[in-house]
């Protein structure tokens, strides 16, 4: 780990140079909203962003993704064959990414890279990326970063953490993959005695994230109690089980597998699913154990803030990043809905007559 | 707090202490600025959380249909032409509604609003005499609402509502308005120039869903997009499979449409969705005189035939 | 939406026009055999990652 210092006057030659070894995503600003896009030479990131509206997720983990051609004609001599297209894996950039977004890709790698499997597809595109963060001094009133395990200067899952300063950036290299970012860029300017500055920084910005999203008691709260809750009722009653809340969030990996066949020709594709859906875990004999809009609400808020919790030990599945809250169209928030799930307490059973 | 505020209070006590209701259907205080949140009050001693301002702009109608108990529900000029629909459309009983009427004081975009204020955090805003006072760190501004209005309550013509069993206030003037500007505009371009025109429009979209669940109109038991036996159409961001939802929707949505916003005010990547659904609007006005949901006792032109129809598309 | 005008006709047809029937078919036939295939919203594979 090291310190450099990049005046800003060298910005656009080092991310030029870049280009020539790396695919560049970052944020652009296209009609009213930010978001993360491939950038073509002369586009620069625009940093003047709080955050994106689409998270980064999608860099490498696409909407839709076919994952294998085949054809089912006989005359043809690979027919049934699996063909996996040709997918670019070629060395890749998120600049910009904010640090919960990119702690968010750690979140997401417990579901693609587990001991027992390793999807393929989900781990090329991440391991063929470089996150690049831009520290967070100027927070988005829905941000809750620090009260779900993440921060405006954490480091999880980033191989740079840039703080923008004036007419300079502070780079903390934090990996390999961090080295050969810089060294492509031609940024090597140490700045030893960066640290302590850096420090500060990070606390300050810290003091400036809006806290009191409890989840402390979560892992405590016994499942089929807080499943049974009385508020889940009142919580559900506005949601219109759209997808904007699991679309935009960097956490959810939810996917949905379907065959689109033309004739002989076909392609197996996955798609994000959402478990806002009615589909969602709708089963072959018409039966869905999550059948109503409580049942799909509650299975949102219950997998981030209590089966994820159980199952990994490492906190909540949302790094706080306020996307959901803030595009949410009927209001639904997962700071209030948390608040709730950690102060339950069920209701003391009745004695038996 | 808002004149409405207060009755919308009163009437729902009443309504749910003399057991006229089983449940009063309103908005609650956001817990954004410039958001109001559904909500469905049972206790009366719960109404105090009910609320009237100019972010209600969910359309409340989508919450009537398939309920079994007795409800009251706040309704704007645009939720009752909806409610007049789902009448039309046996979606609700008229016997087991009570329909609380608001003279539409018209809402707000809180995009426009975001934008007005230059993107900058806003952690406050208070409304008054036509004005917002919007606050964030280090700043305060006043923004005229009339600027700031979401694009149907610029061009609506209907605020008040067109039944009631009870109303908020007195009935308020109606603009006239230019409603279809945008519409003539794609109107005039070629094929080609149209498609491409609708191919940007819908580039954007993610698929999510939101402008048909928040759409009152969308009520079918299966959507044709969620249709799997046979699959009319396919999941992917693919943008023939986009485009084709929103043609289609929009298409079951004509004769239907009451302009409520609903729809662009949900979409969260912000496609103005509503030029499909206004083109539908214009034409069932121009060919059928027909403006949605304006009684309960017509059904609309598209599940009816008369002989004085307009057929001379027919060859 | 941008659909080519001449892909798309409308017709009165009574059971009793047999021979309007297939003048009106043919004429169908010909004018979109003219315009080729249609290009637009028409998918032959899904155009994603």
């Amino acid at each position: 780990m090291r310190f450099l210092k990049i005046a800003k006057d060298d910005w656009t030659r080092g991310v030029e140079d870049l280009k020539k070894s790396f695919r560049v995503f970052g944020p652009v600003k296209e009609k009213e909203a930010y978001d993360f896009r491939l950038l073509d030479k002369g586009v620069l990131p625009d940093f003047s962003f709080q955050n994106t509206r689409l998270s980064p997720k999608s860099t490498v983990y696409p909407q839709s993704e076919i994952l294998f051609e085949y054809t089912l004609d006989e005359s043809k001599a690979d027919h049934h064959v699996h063909k996996v297209p040709e997918k670019d894996y070629s060395p890749r950039v998120i600049l910009g990414i904010r640090p919960c977004d990119a702690k968010a890709f750690e979140l997401v790698r417990l579901n693609f890279d587990t001991p027992e499997y390793k999807d393929p597809y989900w781990l090329s595109a991440y391991e063929a990326t470089t996150k690049v963060g831009l520290a967070c001094d100027d927070p988005c009133s829905t941000c809750f970063c620090t009260s779900a395990g993440s921060g405006p200067y954490d480091e999880a899952g980033l191989d740079v953490l840039l703080a923008d300063r004036d007419d300079h950036f502070l780079a903390k290299v934090l990996t390999e993959k961090g080295e050969a970012f810089v060294s492509a860029a031609g940024w090597n300017t140490e700045a030893p005695d960066a640290e302590a500055g850096f420090e500060k920084l990070a606390a300050e910005a810290e003091g400036k994230v809006p806290g009191g999203v409890p989840t402390d008691k979560l892992a405590d709260k016994e499942t089929v109690a807080l499943h049974g809750a009385d508020f889940w009722e009142d919580v559900a009653f506005s949601c219109i089980n759209c997808g904007t809340c699991t679309y935009l969030c960097p956490t959810c990996w939810c996917f949905d597998i379907q065959d689109e066949v033309k004739g002989a020709e076909g392609v197996r594709m996955r798609n994000w699913d959402s478990c806002m859906f009615p589909l969602f875990t709708l089963h072959g004999s018409g039966h869905n154990p999550r059948a109503t809009k409580v049942d799909r609400v509650r299975q949102r808020f219950m997998h981030k803030l209590k089966y994820f919790v159980d199952r990994y030990g490492r906190g909540i599945q949302c790094v706080g990043c306020g996307r959901c809250v803030s595009s949410c169209p009927v209001n639904i928030d997962i700071r209030r809905v948390a608040r709730l799930m950690n102060e339950f307490e069920p209701a003391p059973e009745k004695c038996p007559a | 707090m808002s004149d409405y505020t207060q009755k919308i209070r009163e009437t729902a006590k009443k309504l749910l202490s003399e057991g006229k209701v089983d449940a009063v259907i309103g908005y609650r205080e956001g817990t954004l600025p410039l958001m109001a949140e559904p909500c469905l009050v049972k206790d009366p001693e719960k109404v105090d959380q009910l609320v009237f301002n100019s972010f209600c702009g969910v359309n409340l109608a989508n919450y009537l249909p398939k309920r079994k108990d007795r409800v009251a529900v706040v309704a704007k000029g645009c939720d009752s032409r909806n409610i007049a629909l789902h009448i039309v459309e046996n979606q609700v009983d008229r016997e087991r509604l009570f329909v609380i009427g608001a003279p539409c004081t018209r809402m707000v975009d809180r995009r426009k609003v975001a934008a007005a204020v230059g993107g900058r955090e806003i952690s406050g805003v208070s409304e008054q005499d036509g004005k917002l006072t919007v606050s964030g760190p280090g700043y305060e501004q006043t923004v005229d609402k009339k600027d700031v209005l979401q694009d149907n309550c610029s061009i609506c013509i209907h605020r008040n509502p067109v039944l009631a069993d009870e109303m908020l206030g007195e009935k308020l003037p109606e603009q006239e308005a230019d409603r279809y500007a945008d519409v003539r505009e794609v109107e005039a371009m070629s094929p080609e120039e149209r498609f491409a025109h609708f191919k940007d429009l819908f580039s954007e979209c993610i698929r999510c869903y939101a402008c048909r669940n928040a759409c009152p109109l969308c009520y079918c038991p299966t959507c044709f997009v969620d249709e799997s036996k046979p699959q009319w159409v396919g999941k992917s961001i693919d943008p023939t499979d986009t485009m084709t939802f929103h043609f289609l929707r929009a298409f079951h949505c004509a004769g239907r449409c009451t302009d409520c916003g609903a729809c662009e005010r949900a979409c969260p990547v912000g496609i103005k969705v509503r030029q499909l659904t206004r083109k539908l609007e214009k034409d069932c006005l121009g060919l059928f005189d027909w403006e949605a949901g304006m009684n309960p006792d017509v059904r609309p032109p598209l599940d009816t035939w008369r002989p004085e129809d307009p057929e001379e598309f027919i060859k | 939406m941008g659909v080519e005008p001449g892909r798309l006709h409308f017709s009165w047809i009574s059971s009793a026009e047999s021979t309007k029937f297939v003048d009106v078919a043919t004429k169908v036939i010909e004018e979109v055999r003219a315009l080729g295939p249609a290009g637009q919203l028409a998918k032959t594979k899904a155009q994603v990652a």
